[in-house]
Order: structure tokens, then sequence, then C-alpha cells
């Protein structure tokens, strides 16, 4: 069983094809991640994991939903 | 001696069928603004006084039962502080105002132009030009000259928030853009008032309510102007997005604790999606 990752607005287009069942290494973080995905650390204003927000640092662990959100301000 | 306002509210009262089935008293919109023009009272609190007399004014009929004739007079009573008339801005005016929120006070230092044509609810080719402030009132003559508002041409700083704020049971950050979200969300916190905010960029959106001390999306979306710039922000977002903060501004004003007070609620309308998550 791998991850779910969901890429919101601007970052929708570093979704991988596998998302929906993308594989996790053993000790993976959001910030090992990322670098995987080639979404710059600056480009990410919101991490949450299973509905709850998480951070760079956070584990991610087989079976989590990742999302990760831009700055997002219009109206 | 003058007629008292409860007398001229049951003079005027007539018998009419309900949406519910039956007859009952309501009070139409013209009586309203005789009352009002009669007395000097705003028509909000001849409304809510009518509501109180179990008469119901026709304009809200329809808001019945969803809106219960309790939560109706909280609402004709309450009071909001909205920053922003824009996309966000117009649409929750509007809605705020059909909904009857007794007194709307508004502030935006723009006006309009040709590239707001695609989503601003106040924006239309009559009001090219004109300040969004000056249209909001005008809007509100026509939509509910009832509600009692007080719309400010300028663009609000940390050090006039306080006032614009002051005395209002909630705020609402309909602001373009990340650069003053966050003073807003301060200010409405050291006010003690509940913030609604939400925001936007191509069909990615979300909206949050900030209680006074919890955390709220200002804080970590950063004050560089974000994904809409490069994704724009296409009407049915927008509406979208300022439909659910008006439902969550209704909840507020009668009373009831948000769902999303310490949370945010994620919208993508590509993927067709809506996930709530806690800050």
């Amino acid at each position: 069983m791998g991850i779910e990752i969901k890429c919101f607005a601007t970052l929708a287009p570093s979704l991988p094809d596998n998302a929906a069942d993308y594989p996790a290494e053993p000790g993976e973080t959001v910030r090992s991640l990322i670098a995987k995905l080639g979404i710059p650390e600056d480009d990410i204003a919101l991490i949450f994991i299973n509905s709850a927000r998480a951070y760079l640092d956070s584990e991610i662990k087989d079976g989590d939903r990742i999302g990760l959100f831009p700055p997002v301000g219009g109206g | 001696m003058a007629e008292s306002p409860d007398a001229a509210i049951r003079r005027l009262a007539s018998q009419a069928p309900l949406p519910q089935g039956g007859q009952g008293l309501v009070l139409s919109p013209e009586a309203v603004a005789e009352i009002a023009a009669g007395t000097g009272l705003p028509g909000c609190g001849i409304e809510a006084r009518a509501l109180e007399l179990d008469i119901l004014p026709t304009r809200y009929l329809r808001n019945m039962h969803g809106i219960t004739p309790g939560d109706q007079i909280r609402l004709l009573r309450g009071s909001v502080a909205q920053v922003g008339l824009g996309g966000l801005g117009g649409t929750l005016f509007e809605q705020l105002l059909r909904l009857g929120v007794g007194t709307l006070r508004v502030a935006d230092g723009d006006s309009f132009e040709a590239s707001n044509l695609n989503r601003q609810a106040l924006c239309d080719m009559t009001t090219l030009g004109q300040s969004k402030a000056e249209s909001a009132q005008r809007t509100a003559a026509r939509v509910n000259p009832s509600a009692t508002v007080d719309a400010r041409h300028e663009f609000l700083t940390r050090d006039t928030l306080p006032g614009f704020l002051a005395g209002c049971d909630l705020a609402i950050d309909a602001l373009g853009g990340l650069t003053h979200r966050l003073i807003l969300q301060q200010c409405a916190a050291e006010a003690g008032i509940p913030l609604v905010t939400g925001a936007l960029a191509g069909w990615t959106g979300y909206v949050g309510v900030v209680m006074p001390g919890q955390p709220g999306p200002a804080q970590f979306m950063g004050q560089d102007n974000g994904a809409e710039e490069a994704l724009g922000c296409p009407a049915p977002s927008v509406n979208m997005v300022a439909t659910l903060m008006a439902a969550e501004a209704v909840r507020i004003l009668r009373g009831e604790p948000s769902p999303l007070a310490g949370g945010m609620i994620l919208i993508d309308l590509k993927q067709l999606t809506f996930e709530t998550v806690r800050l």
C-alpha cells in the first residue's frame, strides 16, 4: 500500500501519475517527498496529512493522504 | 400624537398565504419603507420588531424556515464589518443584503475596471469607473433599503481597521491578494470578534473561520500575492467561496459554533473535492 497525494492550484502539474498509490520509502517525510516531486519548499503554504495540518518534517506512513497547498489569496 | 411603530406595523400588516401552508400576517417591503420614513427608524429594526409581533416581513418569507423567525431577528439586529467589495466582497454583500443582515459596514478603496467584469457582482457596464463603495451603497438601496449600510471608499490600514471593526459582531475578509489579510486577522482578534475568511485561485479555494486567538490561513499563506496571479479568478470559484463564507457568517450571527472554527475547507472544483482540515 502506498500513499495518496493531492496537489492544489499551481502545484497540480507536479502531481505524479501514480498519485493515488504512490510508494513511500521507510522514514519518508514531507520534505523528502516534495524533493522527489520536484516542488520547491517555498512554493508550499499549507501541508496536511489525513486532514490535519502537518509540516515539512512530518513523517509519512503507508496509507496516509497528503495534501499540498500553495499560497492562494485571490478574491 | 404620532403613531407608534408597533401600531403602524399592525395597521399595515395583511393576511397572506404562507409558503409552508396556511395563512399568516405579513408586512410588505413598501409598508416597511413607509414606517421607516414615518418613524425615522431603520427598516431592519422595523422588520425585527414585526417578527417579534409574529408578523413576517414578506421580503424574508422565503428565508423561512431555513432561517427561523428567531434567527432572522438575530440577523436583522446583527452587524458585519466586511473588508473588500471585489469578487468575494460583491457576492457576499448581495447575499448579506438578501439574507437581511441589518447593519453592513463595508470598505474598498478601488473603483471598477474592465478586468473585474468576469466575476465581480457589483461590476457591470454601468458601474465601470465607479467606486466600489458607491456601487455598494446604490446596490443596497436597490436590493434591500432596510439594511443600514455604511460603505467607505478607502483602503483600511493597521491604524484604521480597529475603528472600522469596533462594535460589529463579525468581521469578513473579502480582500483580494494576501498583503493585508494578516493585519485584518490580527485586528479582528484584538476586537474580540470572529473572522470569516476565504480566497481562491483558478478552480481552487478555501474558507476558514478564525475565532479570536485561533490560528488562521493568513498566518501561513504569506503576504506576497499567490497562485491567483497565474490561475485567475473565475466566477464559479469566486461565488462558491463567497457562498460558503456567507453561510458561515449566518451561522455565527445566529449564535452557532462554526465547524470551520480553527480549520478551513479546501475546495477543488476541477476534481470536485471538498476537504475540511484542522489547523
